[in-house]
């Protein structure tokens, strides 16, 4: 490979610093980013995150009711002053809906993006290392994804206490083995590359290597995966606070809300679970519909 | 092939290593000793150091490290700090029932996917096609939980199909039980056909792209038969992965499910250990959804070995 090639055959000054010169690559993520937000999927997807960040950052002037307040007549069905009914304690649904979403965004986001940070950091070094570092932290990311995630989240969580910052933590954990596979597999593609020789041969330093040669050349797959990730940390916070490892009863929490209620649908009381529930699919399917349009564009460029 | 499975059963017996360690050390970092918590702020100081003793959990670090090892090899995980019954009474009967479940599940989900894979192909980028792939793709992403519940409140309690819980009372007949289980496991196959039917559809459209199946047709053969002898056999391959991968996601997914219906399975074992810091019940279940993880991804290899004849040389070298 060029790997092996004496360094007198580069000719000086010809040598570029990086795959791909620094304005075509903003060209092509100009047009990468055009062709996203025309498809269809990627609309929808984001007018729905719209909504609910609409509904963390005004909930206190969007609520009806105040979320809390157990002053009206418990289990009443959906009608005009209560659109999505009243739950157990006399609590407005459509309102602890809505100031819901605060729980829910609290978390999930920053859990993916800090994950998938720590991700790239060890990605990066297992692919560009390589050698025994590599295969020792491949045999620990192999066993890591044989285990229920779920259940290593919940474990973690009741014995580190149930703060939000410790589910942050927990979610960043969990994913970042999972990204450090995909960015492995992307650094090995890159790493015997000229231009990733010629760096090394002007004597750069490995940090510089990393962060500045390769990475810039790696952003596709990684973007796909802080999308696609932004998915699974809404998807797995909602499943924890259903299974009690997150915010505690009387919080609007949406999975909380399902938790509270879904033993009273057999009596025929279905809205209160009902509409927290939808809250949850609406918002996983509309990360995950921007995911998909980011993917499908990344992909095929 | 033979030599191939040796292989594979070490490094599975490395991973359950590693999964027994990690496993070890978060519950190792509980806070509070164990005797207390089983027997509650007002038991006696000497009462609380009885237990610990006989529990073994008064023994230092390493050498509770090693038992909990030896438990993994052994497959005897001791008895419950809860019930103070062994382990394996209480984890192997959760396991048939979670595999009843998932089996359904399964028996279900396979070939609906596979045939929903398939038909999407055929359509490749047509409305037809776009639609299996984004209702899967949102079906998927939805927790399992949700749909569980989604369900419950639509089928059993508006049109009174299904039950609202699991657990069929003792002694009831196969086919009874059948209609106990359809609803949690319908939840559990809309998680996971997405998967499955995305896999086997992107198998069939390479396969369809092939000079194999260029040359099959030309020959003469109908497009079913191209699809059976010749597509199929290869464009499976990736999807048995896929479905070998999802049998361990299963036991994290029906933890959701179990709650909803109320089924007393492995899930809700491992819920109910997680919350009264039961210890060894925890690290059974835990060990016994890994060893179901590897024997499927191994089962899976075999297959794969078993229908292309190329793979199947390549492991023999």
């Amino acid at each position: 490979m060029s790997a092996g090639l004496p360094v007198e055959i580069v000719p000086r000054g010809e040598v570029q610093s990086s795959a791909v010169p620094p304005s075509e690559r903003q060209q092509a993520r100009r047009e990468n980013w055009r062709l996203i937000r025309r498809r269809p999927s990627f609309i929808i997807g984001v007018f729905i995150v719209l909504v609910w960040v609409a509904c963390y950052l005004f909930s206190s002037w969007l609520v009806p009711h105040h979320p809390l307040d157990f002053r009206s007549i418990p289990h009443l069905s959906p009608r005009l002053k209560f659109p999505f009914g009243t739950d157990d304690q006399g609590r407005d649904v459509l309102s602890r809906v809505i100031a819901g979403a605060r729980d829910v965004l609290n978390v999930a986001p920053l859990g993916a993006v800090l994950g998938v940070l720590l991700g790239v950091v060890v990605g990066m070094i297992m692919g560009y290392v390589g050698g025994w570092v590599d295969q020792v932290v491949s045999r620990v990311v192999e066993a890591i994804l044989a285990l229920p995630v779920l259940l290593i989240a919940l474990l973690a969580i009741t014995t580190l206490g149930r703060s939000t910052w410790v589910v942050i933590g927990v979610i960043a954990a969990l994913f970042t083995p999972v990204v450090a596979r995909t960015v492995r597999a992307a650094v090995v593609a890159e790493r015997d590359l000229d231009y990733v020789t010629s760096a090394k041969l002007r004597g750069e330093s490995s940090l510089f290597v990393m962060f500045k040669e390769i990475l810039p050349n790696v952003s596709g797959p990684i973007i796909v995966e802080l999308t696609v990730r932004v998915g699974y940390a809404v998807f797995t916070v909602a499943t924890l606070s259903f299974i009690g490892a997150g915010p505690q009863p009387p919080s609007p929490d949406w999975g909380v809300q399902v938790s509270d209620a879904f033993r009273n649908i057999q009596a025929g009381i279905w809205w209160t679970t009902l509409f927290p529930a939808a809250a949850i699919a609406s918002l996983v399917i509309a990360v995950n519909l921007i995911a998909d349009s980011v993917q499908s564009v990344l992909e095929a460029s | 092939m033979g030599r191939y499975i040796i292989r594979r059963l070490a490094s599975a017996v490395v991973t359950l290593w590693i999964l027994a360690t990690i496993v070890f050390m978060i519950v190792s970092v509980l806070p509070g000793d164990v005797g207390r918590k089983v027997l509650g702020p007002f038991a006696l100081k000497e009462d609380v150091a009885r237990l610990n003793h006989s529990l073994g959990t008064d023994r230092p670090f390493f050498s509770q490290y090693f038992t909990s090892i030896r438990r993994l090899f052994t497959l005897d995980f001791g008895n419950s700090y809860k019930s103070l019954s062994s382990v394996n009474d209480i984890i192997f009967p959760a396991l048939f029932r979670s595999g009843k479940l998932a089996l359904l599940a399964f028996v279900i989900t396979i070939p609906i996917s596979i045939a929903a894979g398939i038909f999407a192909a055929r359509r490749q980028d047509k409305l037809a096609d776009r639609a299996v792939v984004n209702v899967g793709l949102a079906a998927s992403s939805i927790p399992e939980f949700v749909t569980a519940a989604t369900l419950m409140s639509l089928f059993a309690v508006t049109f009174k199909l299904g039950k609202v819980y699991a657990d069929p009372l003792p002694g009831t007949s196969f086919f009874g039980q059948f209609r106990f289980l359809l609803l949690p496991a319908l939840a559990m196959v809309i998680a996971y056909f997405g998967y499955i039917a995305r896999m086997s559809r992107a198998g069939v459209i390479n396969g369809l792209q092939t000079d194999y199946a260029r040359t099959a047709s030309m020959k003469g053969l109908s497009n079913g038969q191209v699809m059976r002898k010749h597509i199929l056999r290869n464009a499976l391959a990736p999807t048995i992965t896929v479905i070998s991968v999802q049998v361990g996601y299963l036991f994290g997914g029906i933890i959701g499910v179990e709650k909803v219906f109320n089924y007393h399975g492995l899930g809700t074992t491992m819920l109910g250990a997680v919350t009264s810091h039961d210890v060894p019940v925890l690290q059974g279940a835990v060990i016994l959804v890994g060893i179901v993880y590897m024997v499927s991804t191994l089962l899976a290899d075999v297959l794969i070995a078993l229908l292309n004849p190329r793979v199947r040389l390549q492991t023999q070298q």
